[in-house]
């Protein structure tokens, strides 16, 4: 489904992604992780066109996606949800979850997923026409994730879904994008926590200081010798 | 007792103007971060379509006033703005800067630096007298104009799709577009909504003053500069106080001041804008726009 071949971010003339290889096929999970500062943002900001690459190819459904917009991303059917969420603080939780479906134009079945995303997190539901700036860190990652939803994205990119929660939260949101895989939604997700995502991600890929280090399924990872060395970066370690 | 009311008539007519203006400036400035000071010459040009349609119906001059505008100012935004999207909040300074010099000097050029004259809806300079109180029909349409056109900007970002984009868009312009609100159309309408408000101003501006030239963009733009600072950049709420705070300073200040020291007036308002810049520099309702964009 996504294939990303080689490719190349650059911060001013610093390199944040150093030439990056890596597929994710239909209905998997994929997870990156890696350590601060490895690129995993440039990764993924790069595939939903929010930074431009500088070299290598990106293909999205076996069409090339690079240079593309962000905003016609998402009409192809790629969704972010960004680190730090970014929800609009000053629009309504309601407002932020509609505001996911502005490329549709279906209006029933926009109700419908509204309905669906609210089931999945009634704790939005008693909320509805709050500003989203009053949510607690847990609710706004679901406003961020229910938004990316109202788009029906078939790749779904998350960005540290675990960062700054309780664990308890971390597990709900978990629970939901478990959950999305079987709607049909493919999920590449960065993230620093190591175990979250050997626990759930059906592949691992390994990011540290802008290259891939390490890949595999979540068990080979698991039982690997070398995994820490590659994950911290005390060694380069083969694919 | 009169003398009072008349001056708060006077005070939120004048208002009301700067507010307007204002509001066209931060409609831009809250998801660009531009600083349009060619603004002004969006009234200049409007006001010169009025004097070029002289002759139509006072209703049809008006019409063709606002598409006017509205149409230069979404020219102004491909043509100048659009390829320096994303330039930094100076450049972009630099460049409104330059496009107003231009379109000031390109009038200049075709039609003289002669003042106009227009009769445009001249009945609006008669006067009601309730009371003692002589209350000119013009001061009313403008402030009733004002608060129509706010309710009606109010109403268009709360309950329709493109309002609620724009919101969305003025407080994470990146972020909008990653959830599919697309870039152009959201800053096309800001530029044609600011175009629209520019050429009521020039409405307003010719009914009171019945002259243009092509120089009368700019102090209305300056003043409009300093309510858009001392109300809050990228609040547009901020906009319209800050604006209706620059109306009733003015005035108040046209009234108290002795005679001599009158020509002094727009420098206490200058002043003022200092102390907002030294003091309270987000303003007095700090826009989310404050914020730096990373």
């Amino acid at each position: 489904m996504l294939a990303l071949d080689d490719v190349k971010v650059s911060y001013s003339n610093i390199l944040a992604l150093r030439g990056v290889s890596l597929h994710v096929e239909t209905r998997e999970i994929v997870a990156v992780i890696g350590p601060n500062g490895a690129g995993k943002s440039s990764l993924l900001n790069s595939i939903a066109g929010a930074v431009q690459i500088v070299g290598g190819a990106i293909r999205f459904e076996d069409s090339p996606i690079a240079g593309k917009s962000p905003e016609d991303l998402v009409r192809l059917g790629v969704s972010l949800v960004p680190e730090g969420r970014r929800i609009f603080a000053g629009l309504s939780v309601w407002e932020n979850i509609r505001i996911g479906a502005v490329a549709r134009k279906d209006r029933a079945a926009i109700s419908q997923d509204i309905e669906r995303v609210l089931e999945t997190f009634p704790v939005l539901q008693e909320r509805l026409k709050q500003p989203a700036g009053k949510l607690s860190g847990g609710e706004q990652q679901m406003l961020a994730i229910s938004r990316a939803l109202l788009a029906r994205p078939r790749l779904l990119l998350i960005d540290e879904p675990s960062l700054g929660l309780a664990p308890l939260v971390v597990d709900e949101v978990y629970r939901a994008v478990g959950e999305l895989r079987e709607g049909g939604v493919t999920v590449l997700l960065v993230e620093q926590s190591a175990t979250r995502a050997l626990q759930f991600a059906d592949r691992i890929y390994v990011l540290n200081t802008g290259a891939i280090v390490m890949s595999g399924s979540s068990d080979e990872l698991r039982n690997a010798a070398d995994f820490e060395d590659a994950y911290f970066g005390y060694g380069t370690s083969s694919q | 007792m009169t003398f009072i009311l008349q001056n708060i008539i006077d005070a939120l007519s004048l208002g009301s103007l700067y507010a307007l203006i204002a509001l066209g400036i931060g409609l831009i400035f809250g998801i660009m971060r531009l600083m349009n000071f060619a603004h002004g010459e969006l009234m200049m040009l409007g006001a010169y379509a009025l004097f070029f349609t002289v002759g139509q119906p006072q209703a049809v001059m008006a019409l063709i006033a606002i598409m006017f505008v509205v149409a230069i100012a979404i020219i102004m935004e491909r043509v100048a703005f659009r390829p320096l999207r994303g330039a930094n909040p100076a450049t972009l300074l630099i460049a409104s800067f330059a496009l107003a010099y231009f379109i000031q000097h390109l009038v200049l050029l075709i039609f003289g630096a002669r003042p106009k004259s227009v009769n445009f809806f001249f009945e609006l300079s008669e006067f009601f007298v309730v009371g003692g109180l002589r209350i000119p029909k013009l001061q009313v349409a403008t402030i009733v104009l004002t608060v129509l056109l706010l309710v009606g900007l109010v109403l268009f970002f709360r309950r329709s799709s493109i309002g609620m984009q724009m919101r969305a868009a003025a407080e994470d312009f990146e972020m909008a577009r990653l959830v599919g609100v697309r870039a152009n159309t959201v800053i096309a309408i800001a530029f044609s909504l600011s175009g629209a408000l520019a050429a009521v101003v020039s409405l307003l501006y010719v009914i009171q003053t019945g002259t243009l030239s092509p120089g009368m963009g700019i102090s209305l733009v300056l003043v409009a500069f300093v309510a858009t600072v001392i109300g809050g950049m990228g609040s547009l709420v901020g906009a319209a106080v800050g604006g209706m705070i620059v109306g009733v300073l003015t005035v108040a200040l046209q009234a108290v001041l002795p005679i001599e020291l009158r020509p002094y007036r727009d420098a206490a308002v200058f002043a003022l804008l200092i102390g907002f810049l030294l003091v309270r520099p987000q303003g007095l309702l700090k826009g989310r726009a404050a914020k730096e964009r990373v």
